[in-house]
């Protein structure tokens, strides 16, 4: 009787608690995309490669762009700054703009880091269009490391919206003892990386938890590799690049034969931007569908994890689809875009060191940018600036 | 003079059991991180040099870490590079152009 206040006290503080964070989550989660989207006509599509826009936009249009993506100072040696190595800029399903340096060109592909964790998504939408798998599927109906009590609730879409609860560090240069994806790309988890993930202790729920997780898109391509059996080594370009007319790209394995979707694709901006156009027109190609009807919706819609997620540092800036990154904030949290000077339609695929390609409906534009930036001082955000300046003068 | 040389053996004794439980704690991480050197230098490299196309300076220095590595080789004819430091040395190959590099 004596505490009886302490824990009246705790019941008011948790009440005060709730209220200060209310884990609120819309009814309908935002999506960058409208359920009745219907993608522009086109007038040709870039599988044999781009049309470039007549000159209908004087040059210099592009002069502030250009300064800002390609004067860097400093040498090679020293790592420094904004260091582009390609620029393609898609308006109206034409090249508006293109730039390269450093040593690359139209013909170099180029590392993409975590830009292929979007091309997973992909993957996914066509195994899930084919009946290979669904996405509402539990992931321990496929892989036996899952199969366990406490990760056999783990659905694919968990994983997709990188939300399985299983513990992750993705931390990089910042913490590279400790670092889980540095593990699974160099040392301990670099043989088997899928099964690496999947051996994580299980932090929370599935479904209750946004972090970013590399781990995730290393388990959703070995399920793709256990499911596949032998067709899988040639599936990706069976279904994606060689559809989209990406001739150049490279897909590297691990050791256990399983493609490396969270890091290790190379391909050209220009092959870049023809996987960007295929999410611009909604997943149809050469007017087919290859990503099923509503598939482009869901992977740009804001995860409901999201939502349940404590505000953090990392949060504010990624606002997690499925594999793909949104433009959306919060706003009825005061949350800002994580590109404030983009349309709230923007989505990304991004990756390490300044990778992304970026759709952008409402302009009706892709963007592709690729670089070797190592001290953040490249913003994406004045990139759409700029691009936006483009637009509306044209416009 | 006693008391203060008992304060300092004290202080080093507790830092040497804090560096040691951390050891112990993190010995999973400390024993796997060496090769991160060598591994990285060896893949990216071979990535850089035999998908990307870009030069051996380039690759050098798109390659280089903050802790240098001891041994480099680059062999043009089997296609694979072999990288020492930290103590380890690893060996990454290119396989083809669908899937470029990989550890040995």
């Amino acid at each position: 009787m004596k505490y009886s206040w302490i824990i009246v006290l705790l019941i008011l503080m948790n009440f005060l608690f709730c209220s200060e964070n209310p884990a609120t989550v819309p009814v309908e989660l935002p999506s960058a995309i409208p359920a009745d989207y219907k993608p522009p006509a086109r007038s040709y599509w870039p599988t044999n490669g781009w049309q470039a826009v007549a000159n209908d936009i004087p040059k210099n249009s592009f002069d502030e762009l250009d300064k800002y993506l390609f004067s860097r100072t400093g040498d090679e040696k020293d790592r420094k700054g904004i260091r582009t190595d390609g620029f393609i800029f898609i308006h109206n399903g034409k090249i508006v703009y293109e730039k390269y340096a450093r040593g690359f060109s139209q013909e170099t592909p180029h590392l993409a880091w975590s830009v292929t964790k979007s091309f997973v998504n992909a993957f996914y939408g066509v195994a899930q269009k084919e009946g290979i798998i669904n996405k509402n599927d539990f992931a321990a109906q496929y892989y036996k490391p899952l199969a366990v009590e406490e990760k056999k609730a783990i659905r694919l879409s968990d994983l997709l919206e990188m939300s399985s609860g299983l513990f992750w560090d993705e931390g990089y240069e910042s913490s590279p003892l400790k670092s889980s994806v540095i593990a699974m790309l160099y040392t301990s988890g670099r043989e088997d990386m899928a099964g690496f993930a999947a051996a994580m202790p299980v932090e929370h729920k599935p479904g209750e938890r946004f972090y970013y997780s590399s781990g995730t898109s290393n388990i959703l391509m070995k399920i793709l590799q256990v499911k596949l059996g032998e067709q899988y080594a040639k599936w990706p370009w069976e279904k994606i690049f060689n559809p989209l007319g990406m001739k150049n790209v490279t897909l590297e394995k691990d050791k256990s034969g399983n493609y490396v979707g969270s890091s290790y694709l190379y391909a050209t901006p220009r092959d870049m931007a023809k996987f960007g156009f295929l999410y611009l027109n909604d997943g149809i190609w050469e007017n087919r569908r290859i990503l099923p009807e509503g598939w482009v919706r869901y992977s740009t819609t804001l995860a409901k994890s999201y939502y349940l997620t404590p505000t953090n540092k990392y949060l504010v800036k990624e606002n997690t689809g499925a594999h793909w990154w949104l433009n959306q904030g919060i706003p009825e949290r005061d949350q800002p875009k994580p590109w404030p000077a983009a349309p709230r339609d923007t989505f990304c695929a991004t990756g390490h060191w300044g990778q992304y390609i970026c759709i952008i409906p409402s302009y009706d534009a892709v963007i592709v940018r690729v670089g070797d930036d190592r001290d953040g001082s490249f913003s994406l955000n004045r990139v759409f600036k700029l691009a936006g300046d483009i637009l509306g003068g044209i416009n | 003079m006693r008391k203060f040389r008992k304060i300092v053996g004290y202080f080093l004794l507790t830092v040497g059991i804090l560096l040691a439980a951390f050891t112990v704690i993190n010995w999973k991480h400390i024993q796997a991180f060496p090769s991160i050197i060598s591994a990285y230098y060896a893949k990216e490299f071979c990535s850089c040099y035999f998908i990307t196309g870009q030069s051996e300076e380039f690759c050098h220095d798109y390659t280089r870490q903050y802790v240098p590595i001891s041994d480099f080789s680059l062999d043009k004819e089997k296609k694979s590079v072999t990288v020492s430091g930290l103590g380890r040395t690893t060996t990454a190959s290119f396989h083809s152009a669908m899937t470029g590099c990989a550890y040995d």
